[in-house]
């Protein structure tokens, strides 16, 4: 009886199923936040990384396969930003509604429009090249928008007794998220065009740099995941010194010393870019794109 | 009471769909119901449509290159088998890393090493992907789950050579065999993982303290089992800690070549892994603290040897591009063990390293090291440099 008891208060300790709702696992912050807002009260939302964190480099902590091995429906970015960590922490969650291509695995990558797929073979000498095109498309409204729709179908194949709710919550987001775009895209095209030049650090910022209309003449990074070179470096800032405004823009996640000694000696302004929406704090993606855009938007028209 | 802490129980295992509101919901069917529709579905189940080989079917894989280049001023008593021999170049491997998913139910693995004396399949198996209640299951050719330095490879390691608790204890290639694993993730709110494996213990590379066996077994005791319970507790969201039991049984090496294996052989192990990685550093700095030890019995004939092996290695990662390291190893001997005759006490050795990135694919590793070998006088000095590059897809690295 003793043990039955004890057996009993054990699996009252387990975390039990505490409502039907859909269990949303996300591997980025700003993909749990547009989960979050599609899902609304029908689905509960977890983000695998913080949003401080560089997703090229996330460590494949064991708690993280506990937390696959609950989810009904993983979320992840796709075109191989994850594929450090990921792929063995699915595996190891043992929990096939993940299995690639079904219906408890959504590629966010498979619905946006991508930028820079290579053509022909990828070559490694290009540095740390995405074979299947650049993966930083969430700094894009207009990306997300996609997603959320395609999400809201997601969801409504896996719970169809809530679909309604889905596709209504995600049809609003979509629709704020693409007038917020196109209101952002004239504020940017009302500037004159030599002044949407920007000195981007790394080329993860190419979608945001597409929305805005602005050009990224030159990277401080000299190839994709290669650190700057003294040299390079020299160039940057011979290119910076002739842009008329003088922006670097830089995930919060990037090495900062090379940037702000640019942005001395080049009498440039160093944005620190949000790496991704702060899910942990409550806040919406859109709220994570008007913190990126308004301070470049405000650097540019000084 | 008892018919509520039954209800209690049977309820707490009920999947989450039980607590859905009803309303519309549809009525699951009845056994009979269920049972009828089995039937019909194994008597017209299709056989699967042969997989057309595609050049859009996604096979990850990678080849890994490392060379080494050493100098010791005394006796080179590097033990592993991917470890620089002795002064002058080593081809410490040329590893490729093949993986895929072979269909809903298993994936399969192989890492299969080149060397200058030929190709050697290091490890091969199938894994499931469907098994229910959190268990899963891989058969073939695979590194036992022992401890923490034992199942990873080259690639993964913090140091250019293999520790000896591994080599001494273990194997110059460690524990590795033919066999099948099970292991079971516990619906426990933290990472459990509890794993059983049974595999034959080969020839020469590896399990040099269990009786190999050529060819078919006798029997079921010719097998060694491996267990191994490992959990990890996120201390904080920048610090985290693994840490794991293993234990390994099966037929003690016979002391020669004309004696029968006289008894058993029973390794036991825990190794410790605690990261502190803060997610504001935009250096991407970590700190990592392993430690493993080893103790290990066999009953041979008329005595038993006992010995024991640990060491304890820190590594520091400066930033994407630098990283440095240390490591003090220790191995007890014995007086006349006949698989180390000369290995009568304590051995001792320490490790420096330090190691630049200039990408993700490729890395190159300066390493110092002091060996207090027990039948030399004079500690040995070594010095190795050790170059790695990968060409393919870059696997994903485990916690």
């Amino acid at each position: 009886m003793k043990l039955l008891q004890t057996l009993a208060l054990f699996l009252m300790l387990l975390p039990l199923p505490a409502s039907a709702a859909v269990k949303v696992v996300a591997t980025l912050p700003s993909l749990a936040a547009i989960a979050r807002e599609v899902g609304g009260a029908d689905a509960t939302v977890e983000s695998m990384l913080p949003a401080n964190i560089d997703p090229h480099f996330a460590d494949a902590k064991p708690s993280l396969v506990v937390t696959l091995s609950r989810a009904d429906l993983l979320v992840e970015n796709g075109l191989e930003l994850e594929v450090g960590w990921l792929p063995a922490l699915v595996q190891q969650s043992r929990n096939a509604k993940l299995a690639p291509g079904a219906n408890g695995r959504f590629d966010a990558s498979t619905v946006v429009r991508r930028l820079e797929v290579p053509r022909g073979a990828v070559d490694r000498a290009q540095g740390d090249v995405h074979p299947g095109g650049n993966p930083h498309f969430l700094y894009d409204p207009r990306a997300g928008a996609a997603i959320a729709r395609a999400l809201a179908t997601r969801l409504a194949a896996i719970d169809p007794a809530h679909a309604a709710g889905y596709q209504s919550r995600a049809a609003a987001m979509a629709t704020e998220l693409e007038s917020f775009a196109r209101a952002q895209t004239a504020a940017f095209g009302a500037l004159p065009a030599a002044n949407r030049a920007v000195v981007t650090y790394h080329r993860s910022l190419i979608y945001l740099c597409d929305w805005l209309g602005l050009t990224s003449p030159i990277s401080v990074e000299p190839r994709p995941g290669v650190a700057p070179n003294p040299a390079h470096v020299a160039k940057v800032l011979a290119q910076l010194k002739v842009l008329p405004k003088r922006v670097i823009l830089q995930e919060e996640f990037y090495p900062t010393s090379t940037t702000s000694t640019l942005a001395r000696l080049g009498s440039a302004t160093l944005i620190s870019i949000e790496g991704g929406t702060r899910f942990d704090k409550g806040r919406r993606y859109i709220d994570h794109l008007r913190a990126i855009s308004a301070p470049i938007l405000a650097a540019l028209s000084r | 009471m008892k018919t509520s802490l039954l209800l209690l129980v049977a309820t707490s295992l009920l999947p989450a769909g039980a607590f859905a509101e009803s309303g519309d919901e549809p009525v699951p069917p009845t056994l009979e119901e269920a049972a009828a529709l089995d039937a019909a579905l194994a008597a017209e189940a299709p056989a699967p449509a042969p997989a057309e080989a595609s050049s859009g079917v996604k096979l990850d894989q990678a080849f890994i290159l490392d060379v080494a280049a050493a100098a010791f001023d005394g006796e080179r008593a590097e033990g592993g088998g991917h470890d620089p021999a002795g002064n002058g170049f080593t081809l410490q491997g040329l590893e490729w890393a093949v993986g895929s998913n072979i269909d809903p139910f298993f994936r399969i693995d192989a890492n299969i090493v080149f060397t200058l004396e030929g190709l050697e399949v290091e490890e091969s198996y199938a894994t499931t992907t469907a098994l229910p209640l959190g268990l899963q299951a891989r058969a073939g050719q695979f590194l036992s789950r022992f401890g923490r330095a034992n199942p990873t490879h080259p690639h993964a390691w913090s140091f250019a050579d293999t520790p000896i608790a591994v080599t001494k204890m273990l194997g110059e290639d460690g524990s590795r065999g033919l066999g099948a694993e099970l292991s079971w993730l516990a619906p426990t709110p933290w990472y459990l993982l509890a794993s059983m494996s049974l595999q034959t213990p080969g020839d020469g590379c590896c399990n040099r303290a269990f009786a190999t066996v050529d060819g078919p077994i006798n029997d079921a005791s010719d097998l060694y089992a491996t267990g191994r319970l490992e959990q990890f507790f996120e201390l904080s969201p920048d610090l985290g800690l693994n840490w794991g039991l293993s234990a390994q049984t099966g037929n003690a090496a016979p002391a020669d070549a004309a004696t029968a294996s006289a008894g058993t052989t029973t390794i036991v192990g825990s190794d410790l892994y605690l990261r502190f990685k803060p997610a504001d550093s935009t250096l991407r700095r970590a700190t990592a603290l392993t430690a493993e030890f080893m103790h290990r019995s066999r009953a041979l004939p008329g005595r038993t040897l006992e010995d024991d092996a640990a060491y304890a290695q820190f590594v520091q990662v400066l930033s994407p591009a630098w990283e440095a390291g240390a490591r003090y190893e220790w191995a007890s001997g014995n007086e006349s063990d006949p698989l180390d005759p000369d290995w009568t006490s304590d051995r001792t050795r320490a490790s420096l390293q330090a190691t630049y990135y200039p990408s993700h694919f490729s890395r190159l590793r300066l390493q110092l090291l002091a060996d207090q070998l027990p039948w030399q006088k004079d500690t040995t000095l070594g010095g190795l440099i050790a170059l790695e590059v990968i060409a393919g897809a870059h696997g994903a690295h485990s916690y």
